[in-house]
């Protein structure tokens, strides 16, 4: 690792400024446990990293609307603010849930919910959750602002639809009355190892039959990516033993899923026709 | 449960020596050490895993500022001009020489005054190569037309190796072999006959304080701080390399923050030697985690075991042959090979035994020594073996164990008597820890469960030696000068305990000098599981010898015999003042008979046995494939338990290290390339991965002759606990599986191909 330079502009107008060069080894700097990994590895070579810690009111906090009950949340907030925020508790517990087996407290007192979806790293378990959750993302640059839905950060492996001057500034949460969510961690080796897939579930039924879902999945593919094709198979029925089967060969069926040091591609195809499965009947019979 | 002893010392759980300092991050460590003018060398890997190297350009690198030399083998040939080493053959070049044998090897290093230039400019070299064939598989490696390399170059230091030439023009640094009765006559009687194969992965030793060495050479000496296993071993193969007395080279070590066998023989120190006899100027080199996948490993091995048993389940044949992939350098291979050959039959009297053994040279990583030496490997053929002869010839598992196990007084294989090896009471003790004889919920619908047991034994390297120095001072206060190396396993509380026992003082106020070859006499090493028997017996000794000298010194002032003068007031009587020294010395090599060559056998092959059995149960859910370990049982033997609680942490710890390449680690290669090459991506078990309920415990037994009745702890638990768990997961699901690690995709493989429903391949 060489020297650079870090800097921490107090005004949106600075940020810009400073990160308004054509030039990718200047970046923005969220908590910097991903750029730190990166950098030790020697895969980035910062000149310049700009923290967004001193950006004040837009970047923080976790606050829910009177108006329609949805959260906005700061895209500097840690995992360690939503992991014990009692609003979010109540009114998403899937996040609460989510960050029981996300890295360690050392990690998620630093990692940002902004640059955890800037990263593009398609293992991370909070994008499907926010996606199965509706979230969208406000991204501000020199010339604006724009609202997009959290699925539409991500174009691949690693790759995002974020420009050189970019910046993540909150993400809005919808809560949608009815609607139980979950995050199903899949791993294969030890237990903390990253998930063989993830898939983020979010539904709603009356009785056993499915009103509406979200079902997202990760990790086994090149970002996460909600899964059509099952939503399809299982909207507006009552699930039983072949639906639920069929949704999970849908599924399969929809993915491109490669083999790596997880788990075989057949292998991981059907562990998803399996998880979807349990995790949608689970939660209709919660 | 703690030892039976009247004795203030012996069996009794005394804090750490070290403990305080550790905590509050005052110990030494190498990677803390600067020296003045101190360059620090980052090396450059090759990313091939067989070749000719046509040319490497370093100028580049050489170009960054702040950067003192780039160096490649050239440079280390003016200085060293046979620059090969290596315990058992001189086959390891100090930097690539005109070939590289596997994907990792270091072919050239940067020397910079600032670790962070040496980093950046060591990616600014380019080599070109011509690539070569490479083998990579050990069954391949031993008729492979590609060989590894072109000449074999024994080493002869050790009189357990002496006998090593290779086998020319072939892959194979060693065969071992051990015959007992007439194998084939055997296999004849037996009314059944079994044969399976198995294998287990590559993995490594994952200390979480990295390889690191700091070497000062001046004209005609040389001072190496590394964080070594073996300061003798480094200071007798360094004089070598320089041709100089073993006297100008100093060797010291602190604590190391862990070693398992990886931190043995030579590993950065010809190197760091090297660079600083060319740079002239302290050369320090520390690895990060991900460049310990490429400095030593473990054998993968792949073990073919076959048995003939009578109907009435008495085993009276058995042939093993068991082909150890030993990487690119052969390292201590050939002595797993032998010394894990030794015992590969199980701890089973048996009436014939044939035993092959092969190391074989393969372009991988090379392996050496970690935690069980091979046993491991070879434990979890035998005991899956047993747990499958059993269910096919519908005997029960523990039973047909005892039918067979190898007795008190019983001669192994090899002949050589099963003395003071308490199998069998570690494999009843394993049984009650388990509950075995209480009714076992065997689950339902998709999830079953399973138990399983084994059991399993080592021998120990021999002969080896060590010497102890017991120093009392003038006020009557001791150190102690040994060259037992404290990598966390708690030998300096141990040898403490020890020599108070003999002094009759306080452990915590005896101080420990830590090895430093200019200071502390000769020791082996510190492995295998021979610390507490051979050291705590010369340990022993030098209290001894210290004790007769101050009774000596009371009769030569006039006491009479057994007087309570304290040892202060006798110099001060003697010397007139707060003076002088009481000296003991102590030095202990056990009895040992060479095997016969082509036979193996020999009445004394082993100073004592390595004992341990396991229990495992666990739950697969045979949708997936998933399984949880509930329990997990380890019993060892260790003689005398000299300090009971870091007894227990160091069975726990080498269970929880044999549970990781059970279940989670694996190097995966791809074309001879490591594709996993860091702990996110090599998994090590963590707190999550522990069994649910995790039971570790020692017999009641005695090694007689051992220091206090004690014997070795730091590899038993390593020995049984892999078969415990397949045999557990066999007996959930229906199906052995032969192979390591057990992972959920495995079983589920497993599970659908006896289905005949096979899951597609990758
Ligand atoms: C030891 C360890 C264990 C981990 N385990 C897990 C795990 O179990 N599960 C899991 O999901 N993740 C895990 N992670 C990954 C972790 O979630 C990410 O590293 C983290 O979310 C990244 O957030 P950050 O704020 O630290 O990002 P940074 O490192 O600061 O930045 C990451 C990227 O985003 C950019 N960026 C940062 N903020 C913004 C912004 N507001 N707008 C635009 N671009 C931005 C940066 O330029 C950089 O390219 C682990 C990480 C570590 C180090």
């Amino acid at each position: 690792m060489t020297s650079f330079d870090l800097v921490e502009p107090e005004t949106l107008e600075d940020a810009f400024k400073w990160l308004g060069v054509d030039d990718s080894s200047v970046r923005p700097f969220g908590g910097g446990t991903a750029l730190m990994l990166m950098m030790k590895a020697q895969l980035f070579t910062p000149v310049r990293l700009v923290s967004l810690r001193k950006l004040g009111r837009q970047f923080e906090g976790i606050e829910r609307s009177s108006n329609d009950g949805s959260f906005r949340i700061g895209a500097m907030t840690t995992f360690s603010q939503l992991e014990h925020s009692p609003e979010i508790r109540a009114h998403l517990p899937v996040i609460t849930q989510t960050m029981k087996t996300l890295a360690n407290v050392r990690v998620r007192n630093v990692a940002t919910v902004g640059g955890n979806l800037a990263h593009g790293d398609p293992h991370l378990d909070l994008p499907p959750v926010w996606m199965a959750l509706d979230a969208s993302a406000t991204i501000v640059n020199s010339s604006g602002t724009r609202t997009i839905p959290v699925g539409d950060i991500f174009s691949g492996y690693y790759e995002t639809t974020l420009e050189q001057g970019d910046l993540i500034a909150e993400l809005r949460v919808p809560v949608r009355p009815g609607w139980r969510s979950r995050y199903i961690k899949v791993t294969t080796r030890a237990e903390h190892d990253w998930p063989a897939l993830g898939i983020g579930l979010s539904l709603h039924a009356e009785g056993r039959v499915i009103k509406d879902l979200r079902i997202v999945l990760s990790a086994a593919i090149d970002k996460p990516t909600r899964l059509i094709g099952a939503e399809n198979v299982l909207r507006g029925k009552e699930i039983d033993d072949a639906l639920l089967k069929r949704a999970g060969e849908a599924a399969a069926d929809e993915t491109h899923i490669e083999t790596d040091n997880r788990g075989s591609a057949p292998y991981k195809k059907h562990l998803l026709r399996v998880h979807i499965a349990r995790a949608v009947s689970a939660l209709v019979t919660e | 449960m703690d030892a039976v002893t009247a004795s203030p010392n012996i069996g009794r759980s005394i804090p750490r020596l070290e403990a305080n300092d550790k905590v509050t991050g005052r110990i030494e460590y190498i990677h803390h050490l600067r020296l003045p003018g101190m360059l620090y060398g980052k090396i450059f890997r090759s990313n091939v895993p067989h070749a000719r190297i046509k040319s490497v350009d370093v100028s580049a690198a050489e170009a960054v500022e702040g950067v003192f030399q780039v160096v490649t083998i050239d440079d280390i040939r003016k200085v060293i001009p046979h620059p090969y080493y290596g315990p058992a053959f001189h086959d390891q070049p100090i930097l690539a020489d005109g070939k590289v044998r596997f994907a990792g090897e270091p072919v050239a290093v940067v020397l910079a005054t600032d670790k962070r230039i040496a980093e950046q400019a060591a990616a600014l070299i380019v080599a070109e190569y011509e690539d070569l064939p490479g083998v990579f598989d050990e069954v391949d490696a031993m008729t492979s037309q590609t060989l590894v390399h072109d000449e074999l170059k024994p080493a002869a230091t050790f009189p357990d190796l002496q006998h090593l030439k290779g086998r020319k023009g072939t892959n194979i640094a060693l065969d071992y072999h051990l015959v007992r009765g007439d194998v084939e006559e055997g296999f004849a009687k037996a009314d059944h006959v079994f044969e399976h194969v198995f294998r287990t992965q590559q993995v490594m030793h994952t200390p979480m304080e990295p390889f690191v060495s700091v070497a000062d050479a001046q004209d005609g000496s040389v001072t190496l701080h590394t964080a070594s296993q073996g300061p003798s071993f480094v200071r007798i193969e360094i004089a070598r390399l320089l041709g100089l007395p073993e006297n100008r080279v100093r060797v010291r070590v602190p604590h190391l923050g862990g070693g398992f066998g990886g931190k043995l023989y030579i590993k950065l120190e010809a190197l760091v030697t090297a660079l600083s006899m060319v740079a002239r100027r302290p050369v320090k080199i520390a690895l990060t985690m991900e460049e310990q996948f490429f400095m030593v490993t473990r054998h993968p091995c792949t073990f073919t075991i076959k048995s003939g048993v009578n109907k009435d389940g008495r085993i009276i044949a058995r042939h093993c042959e068991v082909v150890w992939n030993g990487g690119a350098y052969a390292d201590i291979g050939p002595r797993v090979t032998q010394k894990a050959g030794f015992t590969s039959a199980g701890p089973y009297d048996i009436e014939n035994v044939l035993i092959d053994s092969y190391a074989v040279y393969t372009n991988r990583p090379p392996c050496g020594a970690l935690r069980g030496f091979g046993a491991p490997q070879t434990a979890w053929a035998y005991e899956c073996h047993t747990d499958m002869i059993a269910e096919a010839l519908g005997l029960d598992k523990i039973e047909f164990r005892r039918m067979n196990i190898l007795r008190e007084g019983r001669p192994q294989a090899s002949g050589t008597p099963m003395v003071d090896a308490a199998v069998e009471q570690a494999m009843d003790h394993t049984l009650d820890l388990m509950n075995w004889k209480l009714p076992f919920d065997r689950g339902s619908g998709k999830i079953r469960r399973g138990r399983g047991v084994a059991i399993g034994f080592k021998g120990i390297t021999a002969p080896t030696t060590s010497v102890a120095i017991v120093n009392l001072y003038g006020d009557g206060s001791c150190a102690l000068y040994i060259g037992t190396v404290d990598m966390g396993q708690g030998s300096d509380t141990v040898m403490a305990q020890i020599a108070a026992e003999v002094l009759n003082i306080d452990p915590a106020a005896i101080k420990i000098i830590h090895p430093d070859t200019d200071v502390t006499p000769y020791d082996m090493g510190t492995l295998g599981s021979r610390s507490t028997y051979h050291m705590g017996t010369a340990v022993r000794l030098a209290a001894e010898d210290a004790k007769a000298k101050i009774a000596a010194l009371a009769a030569e002032l006039g006491l009479p015999e057994g007087t309570n003068a304290p040892l202060a007031e006798l110099l001060r009587r003697k010397y007139g003042m707060q003076a002088g020294n009481i000296i003991g010395t102590g030095s202990f090599i056990p009895d040992y008979q060479k095997p016969d060559t082509k036979t193996g056998q020999t009445i004394k092959g082993t100073p004592f046995w390595g004992v341990g059995a396991s229990g495992a149960e666990v739950e697969v859910d045979t949708e997936t494939g998933h399984f949880t370990i509930t329990k997990l049982v380890n019993v060892a033997d260790v003689g005398t338990a000299i300090n009971p609680k870091m007894v227990l942490q160091q069975l726990s710890g080498a269970a929880i290290m044999q549970l990781g390449f059970t279940t989670t680690e694996n190097m995966v290669f791809r074309d001879g390339q490591l594709t996993n090459g860091s702990l996110a991506d090599y998994k090590i078990p963590n707190l999550l991965d522990m069994p649910r309920e995790f039971i570790n415990d020692y017999t009641q037994s005695r090694q007689k002759d051992g220091p206090f009745g004690a014997k070795g702890a730091g590899e038993s638990t390593t020995i049984a606990l892999s078969p415990a768990i397949g045999n557990a997961i066999a007996d959930a699901i229906g199906l052995f599986l032969p192979d390591l690690p057990i992972t959920p995709e495995s079983i589920f493989r497993a599970l659908q191909d006896a289905n005949g429903t096979p899951l597609a391949g990758e």
